[in-house]
């Protein structure tokens, strides 16, 4: 008996390792590989610039990022990028959802406009944006288009409107992906919820504060993080919207740069590394606020 | 304190008539049940009067306020809905305060009153605690302790045992009872279960696709029901029917199928004059069956083979064959009937209903 029964048992754990294993082998060629090749990397002067091995030079290139003003730019850059990019997103994408929460006239037709954005390849959208910020021939609004950069830039900088149009872009297809997630997140809530405070108040606002942002608070953690953490990975739009001439970096643009066209791999991996311990503090904030709500959700 | 009058009450959605001409008047301190089958409009007929749905046609008073287009808040209602609708962000007390705190009440006049509900329901304890920290019957406590607090002149209650356990249920349903002779305040409570609707109404409307069947008070609708659907919904196990013919017969009249043949009681033998020749429908509820004794005439008996036989322990109920027809007879526990059994039963023929065939009324 014990025996047939530990037999079993073993046969239950093989089945379960090799159910596992594709997620693991996954897990190691994607991200435990790379991660750790760019760890050792930042420890290293690697570079295809340099003749011979790379050699272990400790933590130089953190010391070094830490006196480098352009590292220090490029994460004030990240910073504003995400904060106001992400509240844009929140602030729209809250909006459209409770827009699109009731029902009414034409429903089907405004929530394909709002999805359309996030829906539709990010690539071609990209060009379309790229082309009616700066119009490639003279159409009607080229002019208009080319004073408005003209002032942005003379009153902000060069490069002002280009990062204006940056972020005008994460809002729009960002907006609409946390427009469809808050939706989700309302319709997974029991009506009767919102209908109970119907029956005590009046007021929108103080339903809208006193129910609907706490019942929804959950979704709002999980959109404010997959918006904060997509801000700062984002590399192609930046690129893409930007034609490659960035003004404005942000730290994965920056690292990106320092590797790919200037060579530093070491230097350029410590950058991308820094983003880490940030975004693990993000993580950790909003999961408490996520894990509070949802140890007491009924 | 308030009476609640229904007049012409109408809701239609684009392709559904959901609540057909309600006319309801329902006294200050009455506990009205609605009751009936799933999309019988009982439902959407509360939900109006709490201000959720829009009203389509007709009136709704309530005190002696037309409250057609008030907002909910300002009807003075306070509604238990099926799942709680706890908001589980907040706790026991939070939730019981939560309409008063919307009201902006005074914290102290909030806190008494708080404390004096979870005292009538025996909640003091869970205060502290989170919806999700709670039981089914202990959620369901709240819900109507955050109704009570608001002191309001109607209670809606939204079908509010049906998510707690068949035990809790009876439970549940004996408290709300009882509160409800202590805070006498007027009370409408929708349901689908015909037992509690029996159990706890001062009076029961039978409701069925949107139309009000009949109103009265439970023994009345279960003695007279006015068709054969109030007749069929009220009573477990329901009542028996069976198509009959109407014959005349040495000078009286006979209910007449294959492997029954009864003789029309006396009382009933005028209103079903007219029915000569032709087809109704008898009904007869399991309790008015029984065995036949050699007291029982035999005008009034018949044989029945027994199909299943199942024992409750206060009483047994046979389904048993007689003539095309399945019935059920509720029998003395002492009877001992096994499957295929012959019997011969009785029925009390001054408790027999008879319904139109067309019309499906009472006749």
């Amino acid at each position: 008996m014990a025996a047939a029964r530990s037999a079993g048992r073993a046969r239950d754990i093989r089945l379960a390792y090799l159910l596992l294993a594709p997620t693991l082998l996954l897990f190691g060629v994607v991200i435990a590989y790379p991660v750790g090749w760019e760890v050792w990397t930042s420890l290293t002067d690697l570079s295809p610039l340099k003749d011979g091995s790379a050699e272990f030079v400790g933590l130089s290139n953190y010391r070094r990022l830490l006196v480098d003003a352009e590292f220090w730019r490029a994460t004030l850059v990240t910073v504003v990028y995400a904060v106001v990019t992400s509240a844009g997103k929140l602030a729209l994408g809250l909006g459209f959802a409770l827009l699109l929460a009731r029902p009414f006239r034409g429903r089907a037709l405004v929530f394909l406009a709002i999805f359309l954005p996030w829906a539709y390849p990010a690539g071609v959208s990209v060009i379309g944006w790229y082309w009616t910020l700066n119009p490639p021939t003279i159409t009607a609004y080229a002019p208009f288009m080319g004073h408005l950069k003209f002032y942005v830039d003379s009153a902000l900088g060069g490069g002002a409107w280009a990062f204006t149009s940056v972020m005008l872009f994460n809002v729009w297809r960002g907006s609409s992906f946390i427009a469809v997630l808050l939706l989700a997140g309302i319709n997974s809530i029991p009506p009767e919820l919102f209908e109970c405070a119907l029956l005590e108040s009046k007021s929108p606002w103080r339903r809208f504060r006193l129910v609907t942002v706490p019942l929804l608070k959950p979704f709002l953690a999980l959109g404010v993080f997959l918006s904060i953490t997509s801000a700062f990975a984002d590399l192609s739009n930046v690129w893409m919207l930007t034609a490659g001439r960035i003004v404005f970096p942000l730290v994965g643009t920056h690292a990106y740069w320092l590797a790919v066209k200037v060579g530093q791999y070491g230097p350029a991996s410590a950058l991308a590394l820094t983003m880490g311990p940030f975004l693990l503090v993000v993580l950790l904030v909003l999961f408490r606020l996520f894990d509070r709500a949802e140890r007491s959700a009924a | 304190m308030a009476q609640v009058m229904m007049k012409d009450l109408n809701k239609k959605y684009d392709e559904v008539h959901a609540v057909k001409d309600v006319n309801l008047h329902i006294r200050d301190k009455e506990f009205v049940v609605l009751v009936g089958p799933s999309g019988c409009g009982k439902s959407t007929t509360l939900r109006m009067v709490a201000g959720l749905e829009e009203i389509t046609g007709g009136e709704i008073t309530i005190g002696d306020r037309i409250v057609n287009d008030l907002p909910p808040k300002d009807r003075d209602i306070a509604m238990v809905f099926q799942n709680y609708a706890l908001y589980p962000h907040m706790t026991v007390y939070d939730n019981m305060a939560f309409g008063l705190k919307m009201r902006k009440f005074p914290k102290p006049e909030i806190a008494k009153r708080v404390q004096e509900a979870a005292e009538i329901l025996g909640i003091q304890e869970l205060l502290k605690r989170k919806p999700r920290q709670l039981s089914g019957g202990q959620r369901q406590r709240v819900a109507v302790g955050r109704a009570i607090v608001r002191h309001p002149q109607v209670f809606l209650f939204d079908e509010p045992l049906s998510n707690l356990d068949a035990k809790l249920r009876v439970q549940m349903r004996v408290e709300l009872k009882r509160l409800h002779d202590r805070l006498e305040t007027t009370a409408i409570y929708v349901t689908h279960d015909q037992v509690e609707a029996m159990t706890l109404g001062d009076r029961v409307v039978v409701m069925k696709d949107g139309w009000i069947q009949q109103v009265g008070e439970p023994l009345e609708l279960y003695s007279k029901p006015a068709n054969r659907f109030v007749a069929g919904f009220i009573g477990s196990p329901a009542m028996n029917f069976m198509e009959v013919a109407v014959a005349e017969a040495n000078g009286a009249l006979w209910l007449d199928t294959t492997g029954l043949r009864v003789k029309v009681p006396a009382p009933l033998a005028g209103r079903l004059g007219a029915y000569k020749g032709q087809r109704i429908t008898l009904g007869i509820r399991p309790e008015d069956l029984h065995m036949a004794t050699s007291n029982d005439p035999a005008d009034y008996s018949f044989d029945a083979i027994v199909e299943v036989v199942e024992p409750l322990g206060s009483e047994i109920l046979l389904d048993v064959k007689v003539g095309q027809s399945v019935i059920v007879a509720r029998v003395d526990p002492t009877v001992r009937a096994k499957l295929n059994d012959k019997l011969r039963l009785a029925l009390h023929p001054e408790r027999v209903r008879i319904f139109d065939n067309k019309t499906e009324l009472a006749i």
